[in-house]
């Protein structure tokens, strides 16, 4: 493989692209058969989801991927999502679940139907623990 | 001209021992790494709540490696893992192939056997966690059971998430997945809980003092059995009773006073 040359080629643009196409297939082709939410160990978790309707959940989480509000189950679902990945092989339709609940929670979070996470900090630390345990040889080289 | 990344992210300024280790063990089954992460080689992740933000660090960070020209990039955070792989490899493009440091050694094990040569007695749990597409639960089992001595101890049991980090923010989840995690540990006869990725080792070496087990990283026992020193500072700090003083006044000011008292101290100090 020659200079500049890539072993892997990007399949879209930007994440706006990656967004709407995954977007537009995952709304085609997931049914609302609910089988993500019944496989997912987060539900536990999620005091608004116990007793809920796996298929109306995943209908809200449908709608906040468009930019709805969702259902408090949905919100909570989403929200709660820590990527276990038990719902992808659970779907039968391959939509990729995980991700179905990421890019919900990528609009939820910048529309304000759920709070964003407080990172504002994170950063700083990482700078903050770097100056602690690396030479200053090492914060030149590695950060 | 780089031939090799190890991207260890952005949390794993916690664990400088682990980066020197990791770096070491690399160099010694043939693979010369350069250590990179922190906020400069960020995969957007911490910042995902504001996409646009997210995108633009993922970005940064894919170009930098693609005109690295490094023929691979070695992976330690899951996060960062799955990213390389998904958004920034979709929208990016992606010169380098990548493993999981785990995945790096296990396919070079051959050249880390010989290395192997300090007996470690010790009876271990691995923290499993459920997701992950990075390879790990497969390949630091294999990796432990190279040291001798070392005894892998089998439990179906296996927490939620791919790490402990998105088990913190969620109303009892990590307290769950501490207590089944010593459930495993006594039912197994462990005495050693091993940890996989950062984050978890961050959750659970409090265990070690409040339940009187030990709790390792894989890549610590790794060291054991290869006679690497290495100080896990993180856990003497989380399990003192005075960090700021096991510290020390010297280190902390050349840290900057401020932003230690800030950042550091709360997180060292708080409930285990």
């Amino acid at each position: 493989m020659g200079p500049g040359e890539r072993m892997v080629e990007p399949r879209y643009s930007n994440w706006t692209a990656l967004r709407a196409v995954e977007s537009a297939r995952m709304l085609a082709a997931c049914t609302a058969c609910g089988a993500c939410f019944e496989a997912c160990p987060m539900i536990a978790y999620v005091p608004a989801a116990q007793g809920a309707s796996a298929a109306d959940t995943v209908r809200g989480v449908l709608a906040m991927l468009q930019g709805g509000q969702g259902d408090e189950a949905a919100r909570g679902w989403v929200a709660a999502c820590t990527r276990s990945a038990v719902c992808v092989p659970a779907c039968p339709e391959a939509v990729d679940p995980m991700l179905l609940l990421r890019l919900a929670k990528f609009t939820a979070q910048e529309n304000g139907t759920i709070p964003p996470r407080d990172a504002k900090d994170a950063m700083s630390r990482v700078k903050a623990f770097a100056r602690l345990g690396f030479s200053e040889t090492e914060q030149k080289e590695w950060l | 001209m780089t031939d090799a990344l190890f991207w260890y992210g952005c949390n794993m300024t916690r664990h400088a021992e682990i980066i020197r280790l990791g770096t070491h063990m690399l160099e010694a089954v043939g693979v010369a790494a350069a250590p990179t992460g922190g906020p400069s080689a960020c995969c957007g992740s911490p910042k995902e709540s504001t996409p646009r933000i997210a995108e633009g660090m993922a970005n940064r960070t894919m170009n930098s490696f693609n005109e690295s020209g490094a023929k691979q990039v070695i992976t330690w955070c899951p996060t960062c893992h799955m990213n390389l792989d998904d958004f920034m490899g979709a929208t990016q493009g992606k010169q380098a192939e990548s493993a999981h440091l785990a995945q790096a050694l296990w396919q070079r094990r051959a050249a880390l056997v010989p290395l192997l040569t300090q007996p470690v007695a010790r009876r271990v749990l691995i923290d499993m966690h459920i997701g992950n597409g990075t390879g790990v639960n497969e390949a630091v089992p294999g990796l432990l059971r190279l040291i001798p001595g070392v005894t892998v101890l089998d439990h179906p049991y296996r927490a939620p998430s791919y790490m402990c980090f998105g088990l913190a923010s969620i109303p009892g989840a990590l307290a769950d997945a501490k207590s089944n995690m010593l459930a495993a540990m006594e039912a197994t006869g462990a005495d050693t809980l091993v940890t996989i990725f950062h984050s978890c080792h961050r959750e659970l070496v409090g265990l070690e003092r409040t339940h009187g087990i030990r709790v390792l990283n894989w890549v610590h026992l790794l060291a054991e059995g290869m006679g690497l020193p290495y100080e896990d500072e993180y856990k003497a700090w989380r399990n003192s009773d005075d960090p700021e003083a096991l510290i020390g006044a010297e280190r902390i000011a050349a840290a900057g006073e401020e932003a230690v008292r800030k950042l550091v101290l709360p997180e060292l100090t708080r409930p285990r």
